[in-house]
């Protein structure tokens, strides 16, 4: 079949703005959108820039708006979006650099800002930490994040204001928060209870949606954010 | 060079479905209804502060049931919505059905509008 991939571009070195560009493609139905991209830049403009590292939907680095919504293009089928007609852009929100390349540090910065590691400075056990399968089953959703970037960057408070902290942080704060074995959830909680944590949140659910891992984002929000109105992890 | 990453009316094109629709028009009946009540406070203004005639043509508008159609959806619509969110808000494991929650508010609204529009325009049109 047919496809006509129109791409979003910029090329900083010679665009003063962003512009599209229609490619004609041979596809099958069970190609990706990142194939599409591949034989684009392979055998009809080299110039094009896209981000891509496993093609296998773990990575996180192909996310980007196919047809008006975040997805990963390495986990999107041709034959999913209906249509022979296939709109690429860069994810929003973000710095573009060329193509549908973006600048990640922001959301980094974000992600770093809820410290998204263990703490425990209790001494260590002689053998592991013990966790129930309970315990553990409480943070499991919110271990699948990726770090992708398609939830943030589909979060219209996200888009109207850039220091407010994004889904994908709160994820990875949730992830560590309702961990038993961690002692550092006040401390996290205290950060995702400023001016730009959680209440930033207007429950709008673009971000659960565009997850490429099917994490439930915004009951992770509102699980947060019950914890700092009630000051309780149950 | 590079952009910037602002978004300006790029949000438009975004398609966040009904959820994102719900949002949209939760702010834009909040504006409805700070209109309403805007044109309300600024007749009273030009009526008793400067006793004029515009207050009178203020008045005639916010009552007229075109403008009564339209304010009715804004509170019933504002009002369930918010519901909504407050109630996941305190159960947040309610979010995982985010999607029937939207659903099923529409259906309480369909019905609530409907007649409060059909006794609006009854009343409207015969009086009473």
């Amino acid at each position: 079949m047919q496809v006509t991939v129109k791409i979003l571009r910029y090329n900083p070195e010679k665009d003063e703005k962003q512009h599209y560009e229609s490619y004609q493609v041979e596809a099958d139905p069970t190609d990706r959108v990142l194939d599409l991209l591949e034989k684009i830049k392979g055998y009809q403009d080299g110039t094009l820039a896209f981000r891509r590292s496993c093609a296998h939907g773990i990575c996180g680095s192909c996310a980007m708006r196919i047809n008006g919504r975040n997805r990963l293009a390495c986990k999107t089928l041709v034959q999913d979006l209906n249509t022979t007609k296939i709109t690429v852009e860069p994810l929003l929100g973000l710095r573009v650099i060329k193509d549908l390349v973006v600048d990640m540090e922001i959301f980094f910065e974000h992600y770093r800002a809820v410290k998204p590691y263990f703490v425990n400075d209790e001494p260590p056990p002689e053998k592991e930490r013990l966790q129930s399968p309970e315990e553990r089953e409480r943070f499991d959703d919110t271990t699948k994040c990726i770090l992708c970037g398609a939830c943030t960057t589909s979060c219209p408070s996200f888009w109207a204001n850039r220091n407010y902290l994004g889904p994908a942080a709160i994820v990875a704060a949730h992830r560590f928060i309702f961990d038993s074995r961690d002692r550092a959830a006040a401390e996290r909680l205290k950060i995702l209870s400023d001016h730009f944590g959680v209440y930033h949140c207007h429950t709008i659910y673009n971000c659960t949606d565009a997850c490429p891992r099917g994490i439930q984002v915004t009951k992770a929000i509102g699980e947060v954010k019950k914890a700092i109105m009630t000051g309780s992890l149950d | 060079m590079s952009l910037d990453g602002s978004v300006g009316l790029q949000w438009l094109r975004y398609r966040g479905g009904g959820t994102m629709l719900a949002w949209l028009l939760h702010r834009l009946t909040g504006l409805g209804i700070v209109l309403f009540v805007g044109t309300h406070v600024i007749a009273a203004f030009f009526l008793q502060q400067l006793g004029s005639d515009l207050a009178i043509t203020i008045t005639a508008i916010y009552e007229s049931w075109a403008f009564q159609v339209i304010v009715y959806f804004c509170v019933i619509y504002h009002v369930i919505n918010g519901l909504r969110i407050i109630i996941l808000d305190l159960w947040p494991q309610l979010l995982e059905y985010q999607h029937e929650a939207i659903w099923l508010q529409w259906f309480i609204i369909i019905p609530i509008y409907g007649l409060s529009i059909f006794v609006l325009i009854q009343h409207g049109l015969i009086g009473g």
